[in-house]
């Protein structure tokens, strides 16, 4: 009996040494410990704020029931959820439910679904003709797709709304470029409403499924296709049956990241939405966070509860397939689809494509940080002072100097860095090792319980991550600053790179490393001169991507900076409240440069760039 | 597995431990009859950096002035009035380094601000004969006003002389304004129109203007029916800013904007072409009926949780000083609630424009908001 019992407490030991002895497992653990601190914690924290009686407004509105501040209610959900029948004549559509929810909760979905297609159409294809194509002006196509997702959203539907807009619609006080050079007045469907916001978010967001899509085309083995190619199948059936399934991973990462974006996205529905009346869950959110919390953070719930579905979705759809592997240990030379007349025809296209929607608005921007008067664009008008002038009280748009003499522009310059950098190399680390200890040990139990951590950060609105990291905060006395805010990015971030990771660790056939481990190289150099230079550039994008994202995160980080100074975009952010568009545009245009920069930099240095060159 | 949740609940309750709150309020209290010069005293013998919340962009250079005058060291930061409430939420709960001092706007969240102890009000006694009683508690710093300011070009210029002219058919697009449920005090004005004197008067200026008594239909009083009818023909622009500058451009004739006044003061607006509303009337002798915009206050209050109490004291004696006013007083929108203080050149005093303008009831909104804004939001549609 007695060594029955210890035979078996033996092998239990045993089993945990095994257990133990595989970085994957030690890996997978580290992080199961340390994400249910960063992201349940803080979601139990934003779940109890739904039933919670917050102080004004809301304290004022539950009064009637005889609660009071910090008392717990389900008066925020009767109210946003199921307040259908006001007693009013228009019946549901005029009830309080469907004005504040339902209503922009349909027209949030239209948005997301829509923006996510064409993230996916335009990225895909543009990625697909430079991975696989003989395309000219790839270097060109690749550098510029990226242009839209370095710039902050904003920028791009205050563009859109600077270039289409005329007389006869939305405001209807003044003429944009096309209306007043061109002539030409388009209807209001195309500038403000669903159509505008969709197109601008899946512009934006398109360099996700190219970097993606474009990343796994790149590293695809050739002899799959080439086999197909010796056997007569058509290119059509090739990309049906053989590219298509391969990418399939990618494409649904992309749909999770863009569809979980766009659901959060605010300041574009503000810009393009609101003149029109056309409300989405998110600026909804913000308006209620102001004055109803509680039902400010149900949206957020909501938010994430879709985000959830997704996910789960998506891990449904990757488990059930056999086989993620497209670089193994042989190599194989990708054969171009030769494009012959169509070539310079298409390759134009494109080209002219990005220019209107990457260069065209920046040197939009460039014009309007020049000129004194709102819409006039006459040399009379134009200054350098927004930039390098002294003494700008003549102005009165609050600052003194430009901003390339202003101490706190180079001072908010050099936080943002700071924090870009921090945050992109924690969040590009872990990204990583979760990659591996994922891939490593697929299927299991801890391995999903990780993967669905590590991403649901992506799924909370960056405002509500924001609002409960500082409620966070103020238990953690050291939690302040820059601590704060790089811990927030950071966790804000991990998805892009874990998804990086995932997808880079998920392409690579376990024989390369099992090769070094027979030979009896340790863990850490098989990661370091094996499995990370064969991935390098996808693990690479893995700290681009929150590094640029970081750069013009905003609402994120409003309501933890210490002021409205620390970094660029709450400044820019202040400077576009108090309508000082120049000084505004001028930050933006510095924001763009500094990022093309560092993109430029580590290219030179590393070899990779946030298009992880593909193709160029 | 249990270990593990059994180590995160612990490790939960711990951060939940909340510290204990200083007591700001007694300090105030206490050192209500101060002398400038005790309180200059106490306050440079306090440690630390002074922080500053405000929701106006000048609080900056007032700021700066005043570190430089007594030599201090700190940060004043501009943030919108919700940020800030969340901010004060989360300091008072806690034993971190927050504001010592806000100046904060929306009057409504203000009161439940007060009541949940998180600020403290503070009237200087060498300042108090100057600011009227119902300024005092709590201390309004200063008054802005937005007004009906309109396009003054074309054969058809929106110079109205009363406020139902706004709800006609021809108006329908042509009334910019920033969506209430994106401004606080916006949405402030129009609980205030519902109110029992605004709706009456209302009533009396629609029978002005139509020449027959006002029919209500399904509306509460008069003040909803104009509401509603305003906002069925209002465009929403993106801030007061922006505009100030749509309306002012040439292609913007018939257009009437209901915006902050100082937005006038922007190089980027081209004010040759803009009219004030108020100014037309009193420059022709007439009145808009029965309002030419409305008003509301930006107040000065101390953080519980200050931890340079005196300090905030100093400044807030400071910003009631023609010198700590000199920031928003160098140019027209913003009235100092100090007698001492004379209004900008070019504008008018602030007694015009508490009789012309809609002025914010703080109770009546916290009271009135959840009923008014939610019809708002169905016109908002």
């Amino acid at each position: 009996m007695e060594k029955t019992v210890k035979r078996s407490s033996g092998r239990t030991l045993g089993r945990v040494r095994a257990w133990f002895s595989q970085p994957a497992n030690i890996i997978l653990l580290i992080f199961f410990v340390s994400l249910v601190f960063l992201t349940l914690y803080p979601l139990l924290t934003m779940l109890s704020q739904t039933a919670l009686v917050h102080s004004g407004r809301e304290a004022t509105a539950v009064r009637k029931l005889g609660l009071k501040v910090g008392d717990y209610t389900t008066y925020h959900f009767q109210k946003l959820l199921f307040t259908l029948d006001d007693g009013g004549k228009a019946g549901i559509v005029q009830s309080n439910s469907y004005i504040q929810f339902y209503s922009p909760l349909i027209n949030t979905l239209v948005v997301s679904v829509a923006s996510s297609f064409i993230a996916i159409l335009f990225g895909g294809i543009v990625a697909f003709l430079v991975t696989r194509t003989d395309i000219k002006y790839k270097k060109f196509i690749s550098a510029v797709f990226v242009f839209p997702y370095i710039m902050p959203s904003w920028t791009l539907a205050l563009f859109w709304q600077t270039f289409f807009k005329n007389v006869n619609i939305g405001l209807g006080t003044s003429n944009g470029i096309m209306a007043s050079v061109f002539g030409v007045y388009v209807p209001e469907w195309f500038v403000y409403g669903w159509f505008p916001i969709a197109l601008v978010l899946g512009l934006h967001y398109a360099p996700f499924a190219y970097i993606f899509i474009g990343g796994i085309l790149r590293n695809m083995d050739a002899n799959l296709e080439e086999a197909a190619t010796l056997l007569k199948t058509g290119r059509m059936k090739i990309i049906r049956r053989i590219t298509l399934p391969i990418v399939r991973p990618a494409m649904l990462s992309t749909l999770l990241l863009v569809f979980a974006s766009s659901m959060s996205a605010y300041s574009v529905p503000v810009f393009l939405g609101n003149p029109v009346r056309y409300y989405v869950l998110s600026t909804k959110l913000k308006s209620l966070m102001d004055t109803y919390p509680g039902q400010g953070y149900i949206i957020s719930a909501v938010m994430i509860l879709f985000g959830v579905a997704i996910l789960l979705l998506n891990q449904k759809v990757t488990n059930s397939r056999k086989q993620f592997t497209t670089v193994t240990g042989k190599s194989g030379q990708i054969s171009l689809i030769k494009l012959r007349g169509a070539n310079r025809p298409v390759a134009l296209l494109l080209v002219v494509i990005l220019l209107l929607v990457a260069v065209v608005p920046l040197i939009t921007f460039a014009m309007e940080s020049l000129i004194i008067k709102a819409g006039d664009y006459s040399p009379s008008n134009m200054t350098l002072d927004f930039w390098i002038g002294r003494d700008l009280n003549y102005l009165d748009q609050g600052d003194d100097t430009g901003i390339l003499f202003s101490h706190k522009v180079w001072k908010a310059l050099g936080y943002s860095l700071g924090l870009a950098v921090t945050c992109s190399l924690i969040a590009g680390t872990s990204g990583i090792l979760v990659g591996y200890g994922i891939a490593k040990k697929r299927g299991t139990r801890l391995s999903n319980f990780v993967n669905s951590l590590a991403f649901f950060p992506y799924l909370m609105p960056s405002l509500a991550f924001g609002a409960i990291y500082l409620a966070v905060a103020t238990r953690v006395p050291w939690l302040r600053g820059f601590v704060l805010l790089a811990l927030a990015g950071s966790v804000k971030y991990l998805p892009f790179a874990s998804r990086s990771g995932v997808n880079a660790m998920l392409q690579l056939s376990g024989e390369i490393e099992e090769a070094a481990m027979i030979t009896g190289v340790p863990w850490w150099k098989r990661m370091a001169r094996v499995i990370f230079p064969i991935q390098k550039s996808s693990f690479l994008s893995g700290y681009l991507l929150p590094l640029v994202s970081c750069m013009r995160e905003l609402s994120l980080f409003v309501l933890l900076v210490p002021t409205s100074d620390t970094i660029l975009t709450t400044m820019l952010m202040q400077y576009s409240e108090k309508g000082w568009a120049q000084f505004g545009n001028a930050i933006n245009l510095l924001i763009i440069i500094v990022v093309l920069l560092i993109n430029f930099i580590v290219n030179k240095l590393t070899g990779a760039s946030i298009d992880k060159g593909v193709g160029g | 597995m249990k270990k593990i949740l059994a180590i995160v609940l612990a490790l939960m309750m711990l951060l939940s431990a909340v510290p204990a709150l200083g007591d700001v309020a007694s300090i105030v209290e206490e050192g209500a009859n101060l002398t400038h010069e005790e309180l200059v005293e106490k306050a440079l013998a306090e440690t630390g950096d002074f922080l500053v919340y405000g929701n106006t962009s000048r609080i900056q250079n007032a700021f700066d002035a005043f570190k430089a005058l007594y030599n201090l060291t700190g940060e004043a930061s501009n943030l919108k009035d919700g940020p800030i409430y969340t901010k004060l939420d989360s300091e008072v709960n806690s034993s971190a380094k927050g504001a010592d001092m806000v100046m904060i706007q929306d009057g409504a969240q203000l009161i439940g601000a007060i009541e949940s102890g998180w600020l403290v009000n503070y009237v200087p006694a060498s300042v108090a004969e100057f600011v009227a009683e119902g300024d005092r508690v709590p201390l309004v710093h200063q008054y802005i006003n937005k007004l009906f300011i309109y396009n003054n070009g074309g054969d058809n210029v929106p110079a109205i002389k009363n406020v139902w002219e706004l709800t006609a058919p021809e108006m329908k697009g042509n009334v910019i304004f920033k969506n209430p449920e994106d401004e606080q005090v916006n949405m402030n004005f129009l609980v205030m129109c519902t109110s029992p004197e605004w709706s009456d008067k209302l009533a009396e200026a629609y029978k002005a203007w139509k020449g027959e008594e006002i029919d209500l239909g399904d509306y509460e009083n008069a003040g909803y029916k104009w509401v509603a009818e305003f906002l069925d023909n209002c465009s929403f622009g993106q801030s007061d800013t922006k505009i100030a500058e749509e309306v002012s451009q040439e292609t913007a004739q018939g257009k009437i904007g209901l915006f902050v006044l100082s937005k006038l003061r922007s190089s980027s607006v081209l004010t040759d072409n803009l009219t004030v509303a108020q100014y037309d009337a009193t420059e022709n002798g007439y009145a808009v009926e029965p309002f030419s915009g409305f008003m509301y206050p930006m107040y000065a209050l101390i953080s519980a949780a200050a931890t340079r109490p005196y300090t905030a004291m100093l400044f807030i004696e400071y910003l009631m000083t023609a010198e700590g006013f000199e920031p928003w007083g160098k140019s027209i929108g913003a009235y100092s609630t100090s007698t001492a203080i004379a209004p900008n050149d070019g504008d008018l005093g602030i007694e015009i424009w508490k009789d012309t303008l809609v002025m914010e009831d703080a109770e009546f909104i916290l009271d009135n908001y959840e009923d008014v804004s939610t019809f708002v939001s169905k016109h908002l549609q």
